[in-house]
């Protein structure tokens, strides 16, 4: 059966490429819009690692001289730089943060404040990398307060967040997530590790840029419910260290009281901007963070999700169209089969075949074609898995669409009386 | 001979209305998606009020520190734009505006998130703002520091409920500042004109923006002639390559005088060196991404096309027996096809207008007035054409091939 199906499929090779090629673009289009959905769906289900609810994020915007300002002299605008000088700036300004912080505290309705470089949702990223026993980690990081584990919600679940016992370390204390624990230490407690840079002719790990893990947390996806999990470290920030160099946290993080009135963000402000009259403030609920950030992922996808619909009607409507001529010009053939004793459904039967061998041709090379992004991970954070699935619905979807526009062309190919098409020769 | 062929294409559109229908549909959708695009590409890059003088005006958009191990690279410091672009051979203005940075206010208890920008009184002279209230902050005003802003009229709305504005005072970031002007909105999609609240850029909270080389600042170039850019750019690139650097750390300091065009396709082709722009790459993605959406809606009416041959059999069989070339058979169904997209394209035009009154009414990009003009028309009628042209030729070809004899004897129906 099949193979009489080729042969009639291959004696009108060049029309059925054609429509071979339209099903094979379709297919791509589909597979294409297909993966990212499914890519967003499979995200949407894992852990998000972070409370939404009762958050708000407050950015801090310094108005400091930036590392790219000329000072001089001769302008009588400010002394030459120096070194000492912009230590001493550092300090007040982490001093000063150090201060939001307690004024905040002081607020009824808040449980805990903390600070931190990137927080969820933000444009900030933070991505690094680091090579440990010849292998490369990539990661993205931020530094975080003690408290920040509280305020944010985060779920520790080996070790411990940063405590004051961290201050007397002689390394740098780290917290990593689950994905990075597994990924560095497979079948070992990640907690006390060591993590060093190792660089080809290195001796021995310079001792104060040793980093020690403190504690692991449950996956962390800063970027949200769309974004892939990713490996995540957290240093943590100091802001009363006398003796350290580092610039302070620019974002600040505010766990309420469950209830709390919207009006408690003026009142935040408020307080904020009476403490530093020379910084200027950005609060933002986390939930609203939340839901401009998700606008940001969706948006493209909805705008190709509603093109590619209109470009499958176009299709569904061009193939039926197509395969409804093609029936018209096959009346002769189709009433011999029916002279020589062909029931109804043997004649659907071979027209619908037709063209899902077709289509199965077609997908076969979109397939092969598909089939390239996974192997060369083109995109790295799509799993085989998502590629997996999505190719199954696109695969059904075709196959659906194409038997959908076989079927009435087919049907009306199967009511012609032999007499009537033969009656044409 | 052109109108034989288009009454006879006219005809044959109303022969098979079924096909018709569904080659129009397919045509209309391709060419309404074209349109929608080239329109918002249009809202952001052409020249509309207020930048009217687009032509003849180039931006400093983003400055680079680069150094061995680094580069920096953002938006303009204002101390390169005063120390090194002021008083360039052929501009006649330099307007500065600081990038559009988002603020807060709280108008009775409701926080109000609106856009503020610090510029210059030469600002409001490069740009044509179409003012609704009272007028545009002075370079007294500028050179003092006075906290006056101009607001768009949306922002009135929020903050004064849409009463007049103007003696009133309003708090943002915890600076108050005095309404001296109202002007309508701007589209958000204006690099350069968009925004709530406009102050004088002396009112910022410190001084440090003054000593910084890479800020937040874009300084607008307003040029006698375009003739002059050439001029200009070379001047700056030579006053930039003695500028004094702030540490050892760079070696180089750059800014382009660009279109704003530019300036997006340098940050897409990201190029170390720099010393140039590369406009025409971004322009070879954006056709690139045109012609792969193309394909699919082209084999589509190619194979329409093609299926439909037989229908029109007979004729073709008369008309070479009666000695028509192949030649004037080929232009004669290429120019059916051509008629056939513009027919649809007619179609896409009054689709794209509706989805394009859709997207500014759902307010998806603020203050957008997205319509169809001269120049989105053009690009539309345009990419009709070319779309005609990929899905006539190949037809035209088969037809042309067919064998009169065959073609009279399968002339079945």
């Amino acid at each position: 059966m099949t193979r009489h199906l080729l042969r009639l499929v291959w004696n009108r090779k060049r029309s059925n490429l054609l429509i071979a090629i339209e099903i094979l673009l379709s297919f791509i289009v589909l597979t294409a819009v297909g993966t990212v959905a499914v890519f967003y769906v499979d995200n949407y289900r894992k852990p998000l690692g972070f409370d939404v609810e009762n958050i708000w994020t407050v950015a801090l915007e310094m108005n400091e001289e930036g590392r790219t300002s000329v000072t001089e002299q001769s302008d009588g605008e400010a002394a030459p730089p120096q070194a000492a000088a912009a230590a001493r700036e550092r300090q007040a300004r982490r001093a000063l943060v150090e201060q939001l912080l307690l004024t905040l505290r002081d607020m009824p309705e808040v449980e805990a404040v903390a600070g931190a470089t990137v927080t969820p949702y933000s444009d900030n990223t933070w991505t690094s990398d680091i090579e440990v026993g010849g292998r490369r980690y990539r990661y993205g990081a931020s530094a975080g307060t003690d408290d920040l584990a509280r305020v944010l919600g985060l779920r520790v679940t080996r070790g411990r967040w940063f405590t004051s016992e961290d201050d007397a370390a002689a390394w740098r204390p780290i917290v990593i997530n689950d994905r990075l624990a597994r990924e560095m230490f497979p079948g070992k407690d990640p907690v006390g590790q060591f993590v060093d840079e190792t660089r080809p002719g290195d001796t021995a790990p310079d001792p104060a840029n040793r980093m020690r893990v403190v504690g692991v947390i449950t996956d962390y996806r800063k970027a949200g419910e769309y974004a892939a999990p990713e490996n995540f470290v957290f240093n943590r920030a100091r802001l009363h260290d006398e003796k350290s160099e580092a610039e302070p946290v620019r974002d600040l993080v505010i766990r309420v009281k469950p209830g709390t009135a919207a009006d408690f963000e003026a009142r935040a402000v408020a307080r904020l901007r009476s403490a530093a009259p020379d910084w200027s403030f950005q609060a933002e609920p986390l939930p609203q963070s939340r839901e401009s950030a998700l606008r940001l992922w969706l948006a493209p996808l909805a705008a190709a999700a509603i093109v590619s619909l209109f470009l499958l009607v176009m299709v569904a409507m061009g193939l039926s169209g197509v395969l409804w001529l093609h029936v018209t010009q096959r009346t002769r053939e189709i009433g011999l089969r029916r002279a020589k004793g062909a029931t109804v459904v043997n004649i659907r039967r071979q027209l619908v075949g037709e063209v899902m061998l077709l289509t199965a041709v077609a997908t076969a090379v979109g397939l092969a074609i598909v089939v390239q992004f996974p192997v060369l991970e083109v995109f790295s954070a799509v799993s085989p898995f998502v590629y997996g699935v999505s190719l199954a619905i696109s695969f059904a979807c075709i196959f659906l669409l194409t038997a959908a526009c076989a079927w009435v062309p087919a049907r009306m190919a199967s009511v012609i009386q032999p007499a009537d098409a033969l009656r044409y020769e | 001979m052109l109108r034989s062929y288009l009454k006879l294409a006219w005809k044959i559109l109303w022969r098979r209305r079924f096909y018709t229908f569904i080659s129009l549909f397919g045509i209309m959708v391709t060419i309404a998606v074209l349109v929608v695009a080239s329109a918002l590409l249009d809202h952001t890059f052409a020249p509309m009020p207020p930048e009217v003088r687009q032509d003849r005006t180039l931006g400093l958009f983003r400055a680079r520190l680069v150094g061995k191990d680094s580069i920096d690279s953002t938006a303009v410091g204002y101390r390169l734009i005063d120390r090194y672009a002021r008083n360039l051979p052929g501009v006649e203005r330099l307007a500065i505006v600081s990038q559009a940075q988002t603020v807060l206010s709280y108008v009775g208890g409701h926080r109000v998130e609106s856009r503020i920008r610090r510029a210059d009184a030469e600002y409001w002279r490069v740009l044509d703002f179409a003012f609704l209230e009272g007028g545009p902050f002075t370079d007294q005003d500028v050179a003092g520091g006075s906290f006056v802003a101009v607001i768009s009229a949306s922002a009135r709305d929020a903050y004064f409920g849409g009463a007049p504005a103007v003696g009133r005072v309003l708090e943002a970031d915890g600076q108050r500042f005095r309404v001296i002007g109202v002007v309508s909105d701007v589209p958000a999609t204006r690099e350069v004109a968009y925004g709530d609240l406009y102050v004088p850029f002396t009112t910022q909270k410190t001084d440090a923006y003054r000593r910084e080389l890479l800020g937040d600042f874009y300084a607008l170039l307003l040029a006698r002639s375009p003739a002059d850019f050439p001029a200009i750019k070379s001047e700056l690139a030579s006053r930039l390559a003695r500028a004094e650097l702030p540490s050892r750390e760079y070696d180089h300091l750059y800014a382009f005088p660009q279109t704003y065009f530019e300036s997006v396709a340098d940050d897409v082709f990201f190029d170390d060196q720099a010393d140039r722009s590369h406009p025409e790459r971004l322009l070879a993605v954006m056709a690139v991404a045109a012609f792969l959406f193309l394909l699919l809606p082209t084999v589509n009416l190619v194979n329409l096309n093609v299926s439909r041959i037989t229908e029109r059999a007979s004729e073709i069989g008369v008309r070479k027996a009666f000695g028509a070339s192949s030649r004037v058979l080929v232009t004669q169904f290429v120019v059916e096809n051509l008629l056939l997209t513009l027919v649809g394209a007619a179609g896409g035009f009054v689709l794209a207008t509706v989805v394009l009154w859709l997207v500014t009414a759902s307010g998806v990009v603020p203050h957008a007035e997205l319509a169809l003009n001269l120049r989105v028309f053009g690009a539309g009628v345009a990419a009709a054409a070319v779309f005609g042209l990929l899905s006539g030729v190949y037809p035209a070809w088969r037809m042309s091939r067919m064998h009169p004899v065959e073609a009279l004897k399968g002339a079945v129906r």
